[in-house]
């Protein structure tokens, strides 16, 4: 008999609330707090994207204490979308929005999957189904993010298969809110009209950030982050022709802000390379060989009106 | 002689004078021998008699257990004796042990015939152990290479087909062996095994002892115990088996024994250590080619395993009997009523189970051992073990393993049938709880409270042998502790 | 009856929260899970039809929920088992295998005895459901 008493208190002490909680502390213990700081450190510019994970944070803590005193009971609706113009971070802060709903214990693994749409659209009868499913149940535990997801869509072809993915991933989405968190990305205007035809997805995300683009400013420092991630360094000289080169390659086509400079940057190394190798003479020491020259900038296309690949007929670079 | 010299070996036309010599000076103490890929090591626990060098007691041993008699023969010189000659190559003053050493022999691999345990033994256990000058002599362990190891069948089935064949996967195997060992008749036999089986084991078993006396011939015994097997395998859906003893005083009888087996559609049959490692390998054979399991019990080996300073290690024995062909073999549960420290008894089971043994001085392994894909044997725990002590035989013994609860099965207050279902919730239960990622070896007894909540027969097997431990000193643990860490 | 296979048959059935903590458990190992539906339980059927292949992919066990959800729905009424195949080498075979539904009712198995010379018998079980043709055994 004692026994059986013993038992049913200790059950209820398991069951029974918690009366208070330190927000504080559970800030601190949930690992949070270092992936907001390393977002500020790491990422730059992106203030308002910032702020909004703070918030989103924030909100999660709140909702897990809420959680802990009983006060609510559901997961939270916890999808959501990205928009903005390409090379605007999107996909990094994905990652990092990942890693932060693993430490909230709100997904189990925190891993991402990137898709678009032809990893989820099949081109046959039956195919998409499948396919859809795959991408899902290797998703789940973590994010799934599907990039220009407004390409599911094509109200112009009423037998795209592209509405059979749509389906599913409202229905896994509802049903399957404890296993998976989906981000849409994609252009802010395009992702409109995406939502305005498919009310389903609007009703089922629940945050909504918008990336602005960065700043000319913000952009060099990047691509100086980008270079010096290499061992690489910009002469002065070099740092004011790249400054220059910014200014132009926004107002050119195509232009995908931190992804126009990567490639740049890349085009920049094999012209320095090209330029060691033409002009050398004896050895060269390790300053030359990570030394990004003016020339090596100035070189580019885009001083002269365009990108090689933009001029209809120009051979491939 | 100085007899307190450095042994050297002698050459020439000399080393062949009739005569005396020690067999130190005679080939067998080669220090400088580096073993060869191909070499049989085995090492011995020697304890000379007073007065006897260590170093001349390990030649000696090297001699007896291979080419030397006790004076020198002119014919040696018409072999390749070189290279026919047992080489001890290191002697090892035992820890806090006086008076014993260990003693690393090498053997080449042409002194042995391929596949035969008997011929293997003759050499390295036979005359040498009455040897007078040593006091006692235990053979440790053996380094068996893979050119040798791939002359043998190894196990008929091995744990990954065994398992396969009995549907049967994720957790330990269930047994019982059916008490009272002598006396039962076939027909109140086969009721024991009826209501295990349908209870929730998959395996009950004959003992050693039961082969066919005048209580219950071979044949009562086999049918009835079949009608049980398929009756229970009905009730419940599953792969059921019962140990089938063949053991007999003929092969002939034996193979008889084992047809019949098969014939009643038996999985499984068994056979004890004593009929001997030739029979033992011919019914491996047997099995192989029959389809069947093979079940030994180790009958036996306690007169020549127990005792640390003479006889032969349980795990050379296990090694051999994995070489033999055998599924099934006994090898101690830790926490039962028989001899096993657990350090030793980790050691017998990892030559049973894994791919490769690496040296493990702290379990008693003292070779790097390559089983070159030879089957596995799946160890079997038996004797003085019950429900209650469920998280402990999962956490020394794994998952490959075959629990055998007799009395924990059959002596439940409730009948059988209630015994093995207790085992089984038990069991399933503590692999649920350590899957679940639980501390399950602490939280053990909670465990099991909870599942006995929606069982009761297990709440009843808990109850009633809640206080039953043996708790002995072992006669057989390892010489060397475990490693202290560096950074601890 | 029921019938009693697999690597957890005498816990009360499981819950979808159960069958993660096992699958996940498979998962972690680096065994892949797969889900099986029969609807003749013998304990020599050996091949189950497979609801898909292996998840060689997935690494939170929820993606196994969810296939032994879609199977429920497509057969409510037959068994389903979730196996777990490891592929390293020694093994190369299943690691774990639980049911996880069963039907309402299971008729269980007839045993039929052949008596032949002797007292001898040969024994053969039968699965009552499948004196019907597949697909109509159970409800």
């Amino acid at each position: 008999m004692q026994e059986a008493g013993d038992t049913l208190m200790d059950e209820e002490k398991a069951t029974a609330p918690a009366a208070t909680v330190d927000l504080a502390a559970e800030f601190r213990e949930s690992g949070v707090k270092e992936i907001l700081d390393e977002l500020d450190r790491e990422l730059v510019g992106l203030n308002p994207v910032k702020q909004r994970i703070r918030e989103t944070a924030a909100l999660l803590l709140v909702d897990r204490a809420r959680k802990q005193l009983g006060l609510s009971h559901q997961t939270p609706t916890l999808h959501m979308c990205f928009t903005g113009n390409p090379g605007t971070g999107k996909t990094t802060v994905a990652l990092r929005m990942s890693n932060l709903l693993h430490r909230l214990g709100y997904v189990r693994k925190g891993h991402l999957v990137s898709v678009t749409r032809d990893d989820l659209v099949g081109q046959y009868i039956g195919h998409t189904a499948p396919k859809t499913k795959e991408v899902l149940k290797r998703a789940m535990g973590g994010v799934l993010f599907i990039d220009e997801a407004y390409y599911l869509y094509r109200p112009d072809n009423e037998r795209d298969y592209g509405q059979e993915a749509i389906e599913i991933l409202l229905q896994v989405m509802e049903n399957n809110r404890d296993d998976l968190v989906v981000i849409l990305a994609g252009y802010a205007d395009r992702m409109d009209k995406f939502f305005s035809s498919n009310p389903g997805f609007r009703s089922r995300i629940a945050h909504h950030i918008d990336f602005p683009d960065y700043t000319d400013d913000e952009l060099f420092t990047i691509s100086e982050g980008m270079l010096g991630e290499q061992n690489y360094k910009f002469t002065p000289d070099a740092e004011a022709a790249m400054r220059e080169y910014i200014e132009h390659r926004r107002a050119q086509s195509h232009f995908a802000n931190a992804r126009s400079m990567r490639n740049a940057l890349d085009r920049a190394r094999l012209r320095q390379a090209n330029r060691l190798f033409e002009s050398a003479v004896g050895p060269l020491d390790a300053v030359a060989l990570s030394t990004i020259d003016e020339q090596d900038i100035r070189a580019s296309r885009v001083f002269r009106g365009g990108l090689d690949s933009d001029k209809p007929g120009s051979p491939k670079a | 002689m100085n007899a307190d010299a450095k042994p050297v070996t002698v050459t020439g036309a000399k080393r062949y004078s009739a005569g005396v010599m020690k067999y130190a000076q005679m080939g067998y103490w080669e220090p400088d021998y580096e073993p060869k890929e191909t070499d049989i090591i085995a090492l011995f626990r020697i304890t000379p008699q007073d007065g006897v060098d260590a170093v001349e007691a390990a030649a000696a041993v090297a001699g007896e257990s291979s080419t030397a008699t006790w004076t020198v023969v002119w014919t040696d010189r018409l072999t390749a004796c070189e290279k026919y000659r047992a080489k001890a190559y290191r002697v090892d003053p035992v820890p806090n042990s006086p008076g014993e050493f260990f003693a690393y022999i090498a053997y080449d691999l042409d002194l042995f015939e391929p596949g035969s345990i008997a011929n293997l033994t003759a050499s390295i256990i036979g005359n040498v152990f009455g040897f007078k000058p040593l006091k006692a002599l235990r053979l440790e362990d053996m380094r068996l290479p893979v050119a040798y190891v791939k002359t043998f069948q190894g196990p008929a089935t091995g744990i990954v087909v065994e398992r396969e064949r009995l549907n049967c996967y994720g957790r330990p195997l269930l047994g019982a062996t059916v008490k009272p060992k002598l006396g039962l008749s076939g027909r109140n036999y086969g009721r024991v095994v009826y209501e295990a089986l349908k209870g929730g084991l998959d395996f009950t078993k004959d003992d050693e002892n039961i082969n066919s006396q005048p209580f219950m011939h071979w044949r009562d015994r086999f049918l009835y115990c079949m009608e049980a097997v398929s009756r229970a395998s009905a009730a419940t859906g599953e792969v059921k088996g019962t140990y089938l003893n063949v053991t007999a005083g003929t092969m002939e009888a034996m193979y008889e024994r084992a047809e019949f087996a098969k014939d009643l559609g038996s999985v499984i049959v068994m056979i004890d250590l004593v009929i001997g490692y030739t029979a033992i390998q011919s019914m491996a054979k047997w099995a192989r080619d029959n389809d069947m399991i093979l079940h030994l019990h180790r009958a036996g080996h306690s007169t020549y395993t127990r005792q640390r300073s003479h006889g032969v290690s349980f795990r050379v024995i296990a090694k051999w009997m994995r070489l033999a062909g055998v599924d099934h073999l006994h090898a101690g549960t830790v926490v039962g009523k028989l001899e096993g420290d657990p350090a030793t008894t980790k050691g017998f089971y990892d030559i049973f189970r894994e791919e490769r043994n690496p040296m493990a001085l702290e379990n008693g392994i003292f070779f790097d051992q390559e089983w070159a894909s030879l089957n596995k044997m799946l160890p079997v725990a038996s004797g003085g073990i019950h429900a209650g002590q469920m998280h402990q035989l999962v956490h020394y013994l794994g998952e490959d393993v075959v629990l055998q609860f007799g009395g924990g099965t059959i002596g439940h207050p409730q009948g059988i049938e209630a015994g093995a279902t207790a085992n089984r919730v038990a069991l399933e239960a503590m692999i649920y709880a350590r899957n679940a990622g639980r501390d399950y070896m602490n939280e053990g007894p909670d465990i099991l409270k909870d599942a006995a909540r929606t069982c009761t027969p297990l709440k009843q097997a808990l109850e009633t042998w809640k206080d039953v431990t043996f708790d002995y000193t072992s006669t057989d643990a390892p010489d060397f502790a475990p490693t202290p860490q560096v950074s601890q | 009856m029921r019938v009693t296979q697999g690597t957890f048959s005498f816990l009360p059935d499981f819950t979808d929260e159960q069958i993660h903590t096992q699958a996940q458990y498979a998962i972690d190992n680096g065994w892949a899970v797969s889900v099986e539906y029969t609807d003749d339980p013998h304990p020599r059927n050996t091949y189950w039809e497979m609801w898909g292949h292996p998840m060689f992919d997935n690494p939170d066990a929820a993606a196994a929920v969810f296939e032994v959800n879609e199977c429920r729905k497509a057969h409510h009424s037959k068994y389903i088992r979730v196996i777990a195949f490891d592929p390293s080498p020694g093994w190369e075979s299943i690691r774990m295998s639980f049911i996880v539904n069963r039907p309402k009712d299971e008729p269980g198995f007839r045993l039929i005895r052949e008596e032949k010379e002797g007292r001898s018998i040969r024994y053969t079980i039968q699965s009552y459901a499948s004196d019907r043709p597949e697909g109509q055994r159970y409800g």
